[in-house]
């Protein structure tokens, strides 16, 4: 993943990096630094106690059947949701990118989503699936068993993949549009007089020149839906119900802050941190080699 | 490029009018809802087609959130976050990839770890932290001896202080301290041509020439992209500011006065029902920012490169 | 010391120069956990205040939720900046309890000079907040407790002029008014406080051993052994029956608001949200309160509190004590008690402030008529060490939250449906799902135990 060739000046490179490194100790490593120490402890909410607990917080998590369940939701949730969103971007990105009439209020409308703040989207959503009101209220009349994600897990998980990947997707699209155009138009003119008509020059021109975006989308999607679903799921299921959508990353949100677990939610966000480490870099190691950057 | 491919075409119309319902009719219930009177969206079904209420909705939510104030407040955090966040990860991303030094993956590695453990799981140490940022730097004295020599040399005790709570940098520095911004350079660096490097090289231009003068404006459309993820990121923050600013008069922000709007639902008791007209001309109110800064902005990111390559 | 030449020269100042007023006063945070319109409330509360006299400010600061402030709080607290008052809801007062982050309440006005009734407090609210000895920890602000709210109108459908007492009438009724056309005899959610805590004290029986908690850390559930399991029973077969409806946020309207619609004959809800009912209700719809029912048969004891106490944390000037001792004054006196309780749905906590609403004839005004039920409910007996002195349990947020699960499970499965023998498929799944929470909240509890190791219940 280097480059051919670069500087040598090698302190001016480490310069260069200060200052992120900086910002990143100080608001990332040296919180997160606490949150390792409380895994391997018990830390009481308000300070005091810390008995070293040796791994007892990790055994306690891994013991709790209530945990695997969430592990497995979370990786049904991050596949379905990164699948939905960037399958669903790419396919939108790709027609947009034809130019036929309209085009640009269409990608002005697609990217909006991404704009709305998870609160306000959430609370949109509830409305929308709300079976006693809004629109499926009409549906349900009709088949009152149809949908109730109050009381049906399998529909609260759909309603939060829908509601996240509906964010996201805007999000894939702005970064495959402007992926999209920044492929040479003389490219493709040239595979259009060769003959290759758009579904041809889509699938052995554009896509394949998409590889960088789609793997930079990539982690960012997965590493994302393991880790910023909390909004929607705090405001539209509240995990419920009965558990159906409470994932990792809700169950140490509720475990730590709401409970007052601080060790055991902080073992938990180690685990969950170690899991994302591993996926992010079987990414690197077996996907990213198939990426041509230049 | 002219091509005659009518079912092609009108493929392509369907499948971009099923992307636009889905993305636009979330919002246009938003709108609708602020337009009604409460009773008229407490009855199902709910109307679809916008009441006469817009206007006093709006100014409801408005003096009730005391939303001015924070509006500019959003408007400053989303800026700095986003021109902060194009700062550092330009630099970073540039020291990481044209330069050869010991410690450079580790240090990519280090900056890019912080992808995978949200604010939301780190929250209360790193509220710690800025209640004092200068704490780990002091702890590392305090361990090191330095505090201890400074003591002797300067006879007062060493004690750094350096609130950052209810202040705007507060606000904005910890979200600048995340990956997003540097990854996304350095995919974009990796692509840029060896011959382009090498020919800068020839024509004697140092590294910080060719930073300015050849790669910035080489990635604008990427900074204008970022700049636009950033601001939303920014704009869209719900859990710190809340922790961070007590003082909302002055540090409040705009998607935090929602929280005025919708009421928590209570675990026992007082969970109050919310005004759902009121609290959906709030959103619209605050949605509306982030709409207008990507419909100005998505011009320019999206066509950036095609001028040039024209 | 240099507290008096501070007060010698801010007395010297406030001589010299008016505008140097607002300057001197003491300024104080008390954060809070209320929202919407209840936040509203609680600032019109401190502008009172601040009103009142001119040496003191408090800034009323929302947190968003109960939670919220909670977490706040204790992320502010181990920053050194926490509020001088905190508002936490039922569930966090052992944490707080415990936390050694607190001025006790008995201890604040002492020192401050106030010379405080403590006997005045209703007692089944005063002793969830009080230590063993009974010295309030922290003042009662927002109380409730809870009640059943019965729409008139319907039960005048099948000839019935007054609540039911017993869960069994409530089973009669409710099959009367399917009969009658009534689609919804009553609105239930998974609420533990006004479902499970609150049946549990009415009938004497325990939620956890050691006096639910009160006598130790090591105490454990035994909701599943008890007549609560019965309880469940009832509310899921007349769920199935389609008698009973189950109203969540998630899926659209709550309680409330189904009841305030005139859509469902009954709900068990809080006394807090009276007026909302008031406010939100169908036009010309008649209702009313009664206490919970009870199963036949028995003695009915005391209800239990519910809502949040003001606790003022350690690490403050004196000045900004004596600000907060003023504060907390001003919120227990009659006119302050019938503010609030005119403003919200909570009830007065101090026999004077009842009192002195009865006599001015609060009770008697329509808008309010019905809001005493809560007091008699509270003070139904006296409260009993064993089962109605409320729960002192560790994790409670997330024990509730168990049992939450529990009830949804149970509300959602379709087993008794499909069942040869419903009824015992339903005691079956019953008793399933309540061992299951059992088994979890007995971790949670161990967890919590471990955590707290070495430490007393004050």
């Amino acid at each position: 993943m280097a480059r051919k060739t670069a500087y040598k000046a090698a302190w001016l490179g480490g310069l260069l990096l200060v200052p992120q490194m900086a910002l990143v100790l100080t608001f990332f490593y040296w919180p997160a630094g606490a949150a390792l120490f409380w895994a391997f402890t018990l830390e009481r909410p308000w300070g005091g106690g810390n008995d070293f607990a040796g791994f007892d917080n990790f055994l306690s998590v891994f013991n709790d059947s209530a945990y695997w369940e969430a592990v497995i939701r979370s990786f049904v949730f991050a596949f379905s949701a990164t699948a939905l969103a960037m399958l669903g971007a790419l396919v939108l990105a790709l027609f947009c990118d034809r130019q036929l009439r309209f085009f640009r209020v269409v990608r002005t409308g697609l990217i909006w989503p991404y704009a709305v703040a998870a609160p306000a989207a959430a609370v949109a959503f509830r409305f929308v699936f709300a079976p006693e009101a809004g629109i499926f209220a009409t549906i349900v009349k009709q088949h009152p068993d149809w949908w109730n994600p109050a009381q049906n897990g399998l529909h609260a998980m759909l309603m939060i993949i829908v509601a996240y990947s509906w964010k996201y997707l805007a999000y894939n699209f702005i970064f495959f549009i402007a992926g999209l155009q920044a492929i040479p138009r003389s490219l493709i003119e040239a595979a259009a007089m060769d003959g290759a008509g758009p579904l041809l020059r889509m699938r052995t021109l554009q896509i394949p020149l998409l590889a960088p975006t789609f793997f930079f989308l990539l982690v960012i999607n997965l590493t994302d839906s393991f880790v910023d679903s909390f909004g929607i799921i705090d405001i539209t299921t509240g995990g419920g119900p009965s558990k159906a959508t409470t994932l990792m990353v809700y169950k140490i949100y509720f475990d730590g802050f709401r409970g007052l677990d601080y060790s055991g939610a902080a073992a938990q966000s180690i685990v969950l941190m170690l899991l994302i480490m591993v996926l992010t870099f079987v990414q690197f190691r077996y996907i990213e080699r198939k990426v041509h950057y230049t | 490029m002219i091509e005659r491919t009518p079912i092609l075409n009108a493929a392509t119309h369907a499948i971009l009018i099923c992307g636009i319902l889905v993305a636009l009719v979330p919002m246009w219930l938003v709108f609708v809802a602020a337009t009604l009177t409460l009773p008229e969206i407490n009855t199902p079904p709910i109307s679809i087609i916008p009441g006469t209420h817009l206007i006093e909705n709006l100014t409801e939510a408005w003096v009730r959130t005391g939303m001015g104030s924070k509006l500019l407040n959003s408007l400053i955090m989303a800026v700095a976050v986003a021109a902060g966040k194009i700062i550092f990860s330009s630099i970073t991303a540039f020291g990481i990839v044209f330069f050869r030094f010991p410690g450079r993956m580790l240090m990519f590695w280090m900056i890019f770890i912080t992808l995978m453990l949200p604010l939301e799981v780190r929250i209360v140490p790193t509220y710690a932290v800025a209640s004092n940022a200068l704490s780990p730097l002091q702890a590392i004295f305090d361990v090191t001896g330095i505090s201890w020599l400074y003591q002797q040399v300067a006879g007062a005790e060493l004690d750094m202080q350096w609130n950052l709570l209810n202040t705007h940098t507060g606000l904005i520095l910890p979200l600048v301290a995340t990956a997003t911004g540097t990854f996304l350079y350095r995919q974009f660096f990796m692509t840029i041509p060896d011959e382009l490097f090498e020919a800068s090289r020839m024509d004697g231009a140092g590294p910080m020439r060719f930073f300015v003068q050849i790669l910035m404006p080489l990635s604008r459309t990427n900074m204008i992209a970022l700049f636009t993820i950033m601001f939303l990121y920014a704009w869209n923050q719900y859990l710190w500011p809340i922790l961070v600013t007590t003082d909302r008069e002055h540090f409040g922000t705009a998607v935090m006065a929602l929280r005025l709007l919708i009421p928590a639902v209570g675990d026992s008791t007082g969970g109050a029902v919310p005004d759902w007209n009121i609290a959906m001309a709030g959103c619209l109110i605050v949605i509306t920012p982030p709409l207008v800064v990507v419909a100005a902005l998505q011009r320019f990111f999206i066509r950036g490169l095609i001028a040039s390559d024209k | 010391m240099k507290m008096r030449m501070m007060a010698t020269a801010a007395a010297l100042l406030l001589a010299g120069s008016i505008s140097a007023q607002a300057a001197d006063k003491t300024k104080i945070e008390f954060w809070h956990g209320l929202s919407g319109d209840l936040g509203d409330a609680v600032g019109e509360v401190c502008s009172r205040f601040n009103a009142s006299q001119d040496k003191y400010e408090v800034s009323c600061v929302s947190q968003g939720s109960y939670d919220a402030a909670l977490q706040n709080t204790i992320a502010a607290y181990r920053a050194k900046k926490a509020p001088t008052v905190v508002q936490v809801f039922d569930a966090g007062t052992l944490d707080m309890m415990l936390s050694d982050a607190f001025v006790p309440a008995h201890q604040l006005m002492e020192k401050n000079g106030y010379k405080i009734d403590w006997s005045k407090y209703i007692s089944s609210i005063s002793d969830y907040y009080a230590n063993s000895k009974g010295e309030l920890y922290s003042f009662p602000f927002n109380s409730s407790s809870a009640l059943l709210y019965w729409n008139k109108d319907m039960f005048a459908k099948i000839g019935v002029t007054e609540a039911p007492k017993t869960w069994e009438e409530v089973g009669e009724d409710a099959k009367k008014m399917k009969a009658a056309g009534i689609d919804c005899a009553a609105a239930i959610n998974d609420d533990t406080w006004a479902l499970m805590e609150q049946f549990d004290a009415i009938h004497g029986i325990s939620t956890a051993t050691l006096d639910n908690g009160y006598g130790g850390l090591s105490t454990e559930m035994k909701i599943n052994q008890t007549k609560f399991v019965d309880y469940m029973i009832f509310l899921k077969t007349n769920l199935d029956a389609g008698l009973f409806k189950l109203k969540v946020p998630q899926n659209g309207a709550t309680i409330v608001q189904a009841f305030a619609a005139g859509d469902c004959a009954m709900m068990m809800d809080s006394v807090a949200d009276h007026g909302v009912v008031g406010r939100t209700q169908k036009a010309g719809m008649n209702w009313g309160t009664a206490m919970l029912p009870v199963f036949a048969g028995t003695k009915r004891l005391n209800s239990l509190v519910g809502g949040a106490s003001l606790w003022t944390l350690k690490g403050h000037t004196e000045a900004e004590y004596a600000a907060a001792a003023a504060f907390l004054n001003f919120i227990g006196q009659p006119t302050s008690e019938e503010f609030w309780s005119t403003r919200t749905g909570y009830i007065p906590v101090t026999k004077t402030g009842f009192k002195y609403l009865t006599d001015k004839g609060f009770y008697k005004d329509p808008k309010y008529a019905g809001r005493e039920v809560a007091i008699a409910s509270l003070t139904a007996s006296e409260v009993n060490p064993h089962f109605s002195r409320g729960n002192r349990l560790g994790g409670f947020v997330q024990i509730r939250k168990e049992i939450r699960d529990a009830m949804n499970t149970i509300y959602a499965s379709d087993a008794p449906a499909k069942a040869a023998d419903p009824a015992a498929a339903t005691r079956t799944l019953v008793q399933a799902e309540l061992d299951k929470a059992v088994e979890r909240s007995n971790a949670i509890l161990r967890r919590y135990e471990k955590t707290y190791a070495g430490r007393d219940l004050p």
